[in-house]
């Protein structure tokens, strides 16, 4: 075992003597940069022995800068390396690779150094490195392991052979000095903003194999300044290394510098598109179906610690599509565990509803509903193409990887098509789903002090800015407030920004501070204020994707709802359509305001205007649509009965019938304040 | 007398340096600095009229027989189409579209490159270079227009929400600006500009394009969200503070360009163009793309008028 910190001391202590050894000067050709690590860190320009010993100085003695100007001269002394080695990589050459860096071909570096015990552990590790898209630099005599086990190196193969010495290692750092000079505008001397550039921008790992003297480790170990995770392979004592094993080295060290594979097309014998999202698949054209009444089916996505989750793993529990018979309805769990290191346990339910969106993505695979609901067919066409239960899992573990880069790590899909296995997985289920309808539920506006915005709309309603409040959902209905937290930590500049609520104006009709600023500013100043409860006063813009409009009846004292499904005229006189056409479009209409279906059971609708009691009329159907729910709400509330005295079209089609029924139900409208 | 300061503008649209010439390390002729402005487009004391980029291929199946009979034989050799698009029509930027590399399996990169090397050979005039179509081939196909065009601050196209780090990469690898497109939307387009400031590419180096409709076929959507980007730059939106390129490339085949009388298509198409252009240019745009030849000197002219023009001050 090798202490790492005693090594590095006396490799300090070495590097110093031999720093007074260089003699002649040095330079590497093909380069604008010198020696690009002195030359970025401390400005100057290292051709001789002197500048050498001002930068090694200037930077306290650091390591990298000693190895630097040692191999410079060694090179100068003795030649580039012989092929397969590269030696020190031309300006040109290195362009290309920041290309491919920027460009997201690859996606990181790593630094492969000293002697594997097993030349096949080396090999396994190179074939994982590749597969995830990195650029691999090989330095020792790992170089000579591969060529034993036949790995072929080059840049075509993502593996560059810097050289046969552990010593050539420090070209690994004048790469990244030199992309952090042409990409990252860092500027020679500023070593602040060099150091910055690597520990934020630069996604680079290094894996220590055993065999390195003490110099070289003092090289190594110099190189966690730069935010590189060093994983260490050999008998070394650190605490400030990662230790691994040749299975998880490359994982723990891509864990540890953030760096994710993205995926770009997914390996399944059927296409899959967003473009296949609103296909159906009918009864004659489908193969088996799952759920839908038929059989038990549900959905359930669970976040797990990252140990627990092997990424892109599919099970099929139960049997395969193969031994299901045609056209039959058969028992089905679609179990998917995520990880990763953002992800969080409120961020399930949002995930969760991607599935239906995914499964529709399959050209031949179509999913509706959610939780126990589920109905999900696929189709004879992919079938006969070879397409299996399991290549679904492949597509959601994809897609979930790829729509969610930054929040997970890691998905594995699990199905049961075992009708009993499936059945007691369902009470595990279930338990989960009560579960986050009690957190959701329970959500109240005054338990955060952040709401969010959304200003999708502003593509043709200009001005309009949605405020989201865990009671308040987006007018469209799509959104709630955690899906715009979701949004906005996927996608920080996007069209969900946190709004900080602020002080209280108005505590009743729901009017902030924070709120009002926000919506100052995203309506590009047409709007000053906004209440988050109210109709009458200052309410919330309109763009035009609204479910449903609310909008005040001064003749009745009262407000009505109409949902965009409604055809007919309503006591106002207007259709749906017609009043969609007068508030929409980012104004602010006192008196008229869009709003979701489910904010009408939200116990804040109508708050700032006198509470629920103003209700008079809603279209039959949704008030069917909403009847559970909303009674249960209204008895909790005392208001048991108001329910059968809100209007609909049945009862009152004119403004003048409305009245008259009004007055019959002793509706409490009538009695309150004037709206007006 | 200008119009009296009704507008409390405090920022700048910032500029961007398309073409280099020898004193700057490139080949080009002549070189422009677009943007700077300060106030609404011909509002500036000393207004500075839209570039004019004249849009050609290198593969002419996939362009619109109009412009393919009207130019002749030309249209066969990108680099001959180039010289005489800067000789004879006029043009004042070359933006050549890789067309080629739209065929199924394109794969010949090598080809890419010397295309691009042999219209900066035939022409003097800065270029804008149009890559690929398909995002496959995107980082093959930028690698090498940025390295052919090493040194000669070209503008590369496009880059969109979904696909820019190719074009971020040769941006950055070699010295170029590019084209940050968004469909019809500040919020987008924003958004656009601060991913790519995200990954490295310097804001002087970013040319909007809001995405433009043609005339009578959704420009009055462009000229709305143009209006908007530059009203939001001048205010102060850093983010926004670009110039702006507009390309109405459907103008071409709108019914009724598509369906003129043989003898009047030509005619019909250039009218097409120049409305548009001239609705383009009043909503701010730097650089206005044409197909037409013709196109080219009617919108000068209308430029050279609209910029000395007298305005009148109101009131009087």
């Amino acid at each position: 075992m090798i202490d790492v910190n005693t090594a590095v001391s006396s490799g300090q202590t070495i590097l110093k003597q031999r720093m007074n050894s260089l003699t002649s000067s040095f330079a590497y050709e093909e380069t604008a940069y010198h020696l690009p690590v002195s030359y970025a860190l401390t400005g100057i320009a290292v051709h001789n022995p002197a500048a050498a010993a001002l930068a090694y100085t200037k930077m306290q003695d650091n390591p990298i800068i000693a190895h630097e100007c040692l191999l410079a001269q060694k090179t100068e002394l003795d030649g580039r390396p012989p092929a397969p080695y590269t030696g020190f990589i031309p300006d040109t050459v290195l362009r290309k690779l920041g290309y491919s860096l920027v460009d997201g071909s690859i996606i990181g570096l790593a630094l492969l150094i000293g002697k594997p015990e097993q030349g096949s552990a080396a090999a396994g590790i190179c074939r994982e490195l590749q597969e995830k898209y990195m650029l691999t630099f090989l330095a020792g005599d790992v170089v000579s392991a591969l060529a034993n086990e036949g790995v072929k190196v080059g840049l075509d193969y993502r593996l560059i052979p810097l050289g046969p010495t552990n010593f050539h290692g420090v070209h690994f750092i004048d790469i990244v000095a030199r992309v952090a000079m042409m990409f990252g505008g860092v500027v020679p001397g500023d070593a602040g903003r060099l150091l910055s550039y690597a520990v934020e921008r630069a996604k680079a790992i290094v894996l220590v194999f055993p065999g390195l003297s003490d110099e070289e480790l003092a090289l190594v170990d110099a190189m966690r300044v730069l935010g590189f995770p060093i994983v260490s392979l050999g008998q070394y004592e650190s605490d400030q290394w990662i230790k691994a094993t040749p299975d998880d080295a490359v994982a723990r060290g891509m864990e540890a510098k953030g760096i994710r594979v993205t995926v770009t097309a997914i390996p399944i014998p059927m296409g899959c598109s967003p473009a296949f999202e609103g296909k159906s698949i009918r009864k004659e054209e489908m193969y088996v179906e799952f759920g839908g009444g038929r059989s038990p089916a549900f959905e359930l996505l669970t976040m797990k610690d990252a140990a627990e989750v092997k990424d892109g793993e599919v099970t099929v529990i139960g049997p395969e599509i193969d031994a299901m018979k045609e056209g039959s309805a058969n028992p089905l769990a679609i179990l998917i565990h995520v990880a990763g290191r953002a992800m969080k346990k409120d961020y399930e339910p949002v995930l969760e509803r991607r599935i239906h969106n995914f499964v529709n993505y399959g050209e031949g695979s179509w999913h509706v509903a959610q939780r126990d609901l589920i109905w999900v067919r696929i189709s004879k066409e992919v079938v006969a193409k070879g397409v299996k239960i399991q290549h679904i899992g492949k597509l959601l573990a994809n897609k979930f990887r790829m729509d969610f880069p930054q929040l997970l790590d890691a998905v594995s899909v699990t199905f049961i098509t075992d009708q009993e296995k499936v059945l007691a997985a369902k009470i595990t289920a279930e338990k989960v789903y009560d579960e986050r309808d009690a957190r959701i539920k329970g959500m109240l506006d005054t338990d955060v002090d952040t709401y969010y915005s959304c200003t999708l709309c502003q593509t043709f309603a200009p001005n309009h800015v949605c405020v989201i409040t865990p009671e308040r959902p987006a007018l469209c209905g799509a959104i709630s407030w955690l899906d715009g937290r979701i949004a906005y930590e996927i996608s920080p500049a996007g069209a969900n920004q946190p709004i900080r609520k602020g002080a209280v104006i108005n505590q009743v009709t729901g009017e902030y501070e924070g709120v009002n600023q926000f919506v100052k500013k995203a309506s590009h100043g047409e709007v000053d204020r906004c209440s988050l409860y109210s109709v009458m006063e200052y309410p919330m813009t309109c763009c035009g994707c609204f479910e449903c409009i609310a909008l005040m009846l001064p003749e009745v004292n009262g407000i009505m709802v109409v949902n965009r499904e409604f055809k007919g005229v309503t006591p106002s006189g207007m259709t749906f359509s017609t009043l969609a056409g007068t508030i929409g479009g980012g104004a602010q209409t006192p008196g008229f305001t869009g709003i979701s279906k489910n904010f009408i059971i939200s116990n804040r609708f109508l708050q700032g205007d006198g509470g629920i009691e103003r209700l008079v009329w809603m279209p039959q159907q949704l008030k069917d649509e909403l009847k559970n729910r909303f009674t249960e709400k209204l008895e909790k509330q005392g208001l048991g009965g108001f329910f059968d005295k809100i209007a609909d079209e049945t009862k009152a089609v004119t403004i003048e019938d409305l009245a008259i029924y009004l007055e019959k139900a002793g509706h409490p409208a009538l009695t309150m304040k004037p709206l007006v | 007398m200008g119009l009296p300061a009704m507008f409390d503008w405090n920022s700048v649209i910032r500029e961007v340096v398309i073409g280099a010439t020898k004193s700057d390390g490139g080949t080009r002729a002549v070189s422009y600095r677009i943007g700077g402005g300060t106030t609404l487009p011909f509002l500036e004391k000393t207004p500075k009229p839209p570039l004019i980029a004249f849009e050609l291929c290198d593969s002419p199946q996939y362009w619109s027989p109009i412009i393919t009979n009207y130019c002749g034989d030309v249209v066969n050799s990108p680099a001959e189409w180039a010289k005489t698009a800067g000789s004879a029509y006029g043009a004042d930027i070359i933006r050549l579209y890789l067309t080629s590399t739209r065929q199924r399996n394109y794969s010949d990169f090598e080809a890419v490159k010397r295309t691009v090397e042999l219209v900066l050979d035939a022409t003097g005039l800065p270029l804008i270079i149009e890559g690929s179509n398909e995002p496959k081939i995107d980082s093959e196909v930028f690698l090498k227009c940025g390295e052919a065009g090493q040194g000669e601050r070209l503008l590369l196209g496009t880059a969109e929400a979904s696909r820019y780090r190719s074009i971020a990469a040769a941006a950055l690898a070699y010295n170029h600006s590019l084209i940050a497109q968004s469909p019809i939307d500040i919020n987008l387009a924003k958004q656009l500009n601060i991913l790519l400031k995200e990954i490295g590419v310097p804001q002087d180096h970013i040319v909007i394009d809001p995405y433009t409709g043609t005339l009578g076929y959704g420009f009055e959507y462009s000229y709305s969200a143009m209006e908007r980007i530059r009203f939001s730059a001048l205010k102060g939106d850093t983010d926004l503070a670009m110039p702006m390129i507009c390309s109405a490339v459907d103008s071409l085949s709108v019914k009724e360009v598509r369906d003129a009388e043989p003898g009047t298509r030509d005619t019909m198409a250039v009218a097409w163009e120049f409305y548009t252009g001239i609705a383009a240019a009043a909503a701010g745009a730097e650089i206005i793309c044409v197909r037409h030849p013709d196109s080219i000197g009617k919108l000068k002219e209308a430029f050279r008028s609209l910029a000395h023009s007298k305005v009148p001050t109101g009131g009087d």
